[in-house]
């Protein structure tokens, strides 16, 4: 709710202006934007990656202002999920245990509850065959579903996803989108994925297209 | 809230290390030579000084006490409160001290101190056939002058048991003289009539000068023969700790006033500056090496933070806390300082048996277990320390620059 969002020390850059924005639970959000419309910066502001100059984002009832940065960081490990356009996994780790990193990073150790879960997320993005491969001995499709399942190990309430087809053909976009749709069916939680495609945005439940830091259009298919 | 994460964080940081083996491995062996390089100086310093010190002090007495020549014939109160008059000598030697018995039982009874043997002496000449030789003539106990001197053990002839008019002489001043056990030799002693003497045992020292200058005869008997009543010359002290010898001489000569009391330290003053110099140097050599170490692991971490940034802004995305990522590097400092640590250790004990084995000096090299402790702890603090500002560098990095930049 009224966002704005400030950078820079010596000549002051306005990104946002005054964005209001209510997410609804379950919803599956499109934002679409021209490069420099703020898209980015609005998503890793929800996103608790970054802090409004001005404004309050609550999530869930929770006022992340009011949080600490290492309380921003536990409520993202908890609540968020995030998929990128690069799939930036740990090359160091297996499939297997990129997919739990997130949980790995509080707990430690992985119970058999959470590593059924993600041998579960595994079968469901299709990489059971690959759980224990390198990280960096995939391709890139594969990459990217293990990047899938790694946001969803730690049961978000929400996924920010960044481009996340961006770096994929024609094949594997539509794969890896239909695989959102259905955990965003299924587990109810809410999208909100920032594209240039604008085919695809209009396939999702909302599409809002900013530019020059402000929503300009707030469009519902459903 | 779950907080258990230094598990991962220390899975994290073994995987950081073993992901560039090359590097991980150079730095654990610039750590390795260093410590090496530190233990070796340190037992080649220690070694060197200890039989410095042995050949200095082992058979001789670590402090000598004998009358102040200075104190002229003022009445001085010894320890029970009786006054001790020093009294003026006839000769040019120290003079006598009357009190030695109390002053004797006195330093006996500190715990510090091994041993306290009273000695009298003066010089004189010997004389077998033609030959001729100056001699000291040291009287003292034979047994107490054993923990000093061990006599009877250094004995290469003879018996140390020193019978009415037996003397024993030292291994030089015998093959000088041509005499062997048994033999008599004439003894002359300023102000009195020649003195036939037997050689009841021959020693050896080890040192040329005790060999062919001493022939040691029974306390008694060699201050009868002086004219020194009952009186000796000098009391030889063997302190438990030789490097505190100077500490317990200023002790004592506080507590006898009218008597010289020198520590070894004070009579090898030079030999002390040389050690001193030995130290320091070696300390600033290993304060260097220490630096270098420090430098070593810094820059090889902060390399690695710089390499590491994009996967570092992914788990921060993801939710992991500055705190936690910094810990990481520390314990990568942590793991390079030990493993690079004991390793040295090895090597360095490796180097010290070789300089043995090799270099054939006549001192052995000396690894203080305290001082190993030292170097190793020291290192294994430095390398942790030195991963701090790397550990700083990397809690600054902003996961959005990183995400935004890919």
């Amino acid at each position: 709710m009224g966002i704005t969002r400030d950078f820079g020390d010596k000549v002051k850059t306005r990104v946002l202006f005054g964005v209001d924005l209510e997410i609804r639970r379950g919803e599956f959000t499109s934002l679409i934007g021209a490069s420099g419309s703020g898209k980015s910066t609005l998503l890793n502001i929800i996103g608790a990656l970054d802090r409004p100059t001005e404004g309050k984002v609550i999530i869930d009832g929770t006022d992340l202002g009011t949080l600490d940065d290492d309380g921003l960081a536990l409520f993202r490990n908890q609540t968020m999920g995030f998929i990128f356009q690069s799939h930036f996994l740990l090359p160091q780790f297996t499939v297997l245990e990129n997919v739990m990193i997130p949980y790995l990073i509080y707990a430690g150790r992985a119970t058999p509850t959470v590593k059924k879960r993600a041998l579960d997320l595994l079968e469901r993005v299709g990489l059971s065959h690959r759980r224990d491969y390198r990280a960096n001995a995939i391709s890139g499709g594969e990459q990217q579903r293990a990047a899938i399942a790694r946001a969803l190990i730690n049961q978000p309430r929400m996924i920010l996803a960044d481009e996340p087809t961006g770096n994929l053909d024609t094949s594997n976009t539509e794969n890896v989108f239909a695989m959102l749709r259905e955990i965003n069916r299924e587990f109810k939680t809410s999208f909100i994925m920032v594209t240039h495609d604008r085919a695809l945005a209009e396939r999702t439940d909302r599409l809002l297209i900013m530019r020059d830091g402000q929503i300009v259009e707030d469009i519902c298919h459903i | 809230m779950r907080k258990n994460s230094i598990r991962f964080e220390f899975s994290l940081a073994s995987r950081f290390l073993t992901e560039n083996r090359m590097q991980t491995f150079l730095i654990i062996l610039g750590i390795a030579i260093g410590v090496s390089v530190m233990v070796f100086l340190s037992a080649l310093i220690d070694g060197l000084q200890a039989n410095l010190i042995e050949k200095t002090v082992g058979r001789s007495p670590h402090i000598v006490i004998s009358s102040d020549e200075n104190a002229a014939a003022e009445a001085v109160k010894s320890l029970n409160g009786n006054p001790v008059l020093v009294l003026d000598a006839t000769r040019k030697t120290m003079r006598p001290m009357v009190e030695w018995r109390n002053i004797t039982a006195g330093l006996t009874a500190d715990q510090r101190i091994k041993t306290a043997l009273p000695v009298v002496e003066g010089s004189g000449l010997i004389e077998r056939g033609q030959i001729s030789r100056a001699i000291l003539l040291k009287g003292f106990d034979l047994n107490q002058a054993d923990r000093i001197y061990n006599l009877t053990g250094s004995l290469v002839a003879g018996s140390p048991n020193l019978p009415d008019g037996a003397v024993l002489i030292g291994k030089d001043l015998a093959a000088d003289l041509g005499v062997s056990v048994g033999e008599p030799i004439t003894l002359e002693l300023s102000g009195r009539d020649s003195l036939p003497v037997v050689v009841d045992g021959i020693f050896d020292l080890g040192v040329s000068a005790i060999n062919q200058r001493w022939m040691v005869m029974d306390q008694r008997r060699a201050a009868a023969l002086l004219g020194m009543g009952d009186r000796v010359n000098t009391i030889e002290v063997q302190v438990h700790d030789v490097l505190q010898a100077d500490a317990l001489a200023a002790e004592w000569s506080q507590r006898l006033p009218g008597l010289a009391v020198e520590s070894w330290q004070e009579s090898n003053a030079s030999l002390l500056a040389g050690l001193r110099s030995q130290s320091s140097s070696s300390y600033t050599i290993q304060f260097f090496v220490m630096l270098a170490v420090i430098l070593g692991v810094a820059s090889v971490l902060a390399i690695s933070a710089v390499q590491k940034s994009k996967q570092i802004g992914i788990l921060k995305a993801m939710g992991i806390r500055t705190g936690s990522v910094s810990r990481v590097f520390m314990i990568q400092g942590l793991v390079l300082g030990t493993l690079g640590t004991l390793s040295g250790l090895g090597l360095g004990l490796l180097m010290s048996k070789a300089f043995i084995v090799l270099a054939k000096q006549d001192y052995t090299l000396l690894l203080k277990p305290m001082t190993t402790a030292i170097i190793v702890l020291s290192t294994i603090v430095a390398a942790v320390l030195a991963a701090y500002l790397p550990a700083r560098q990397v809690s600054q990095i902003d996961p959005i620059e990183v995400i935004r930049n890919n």
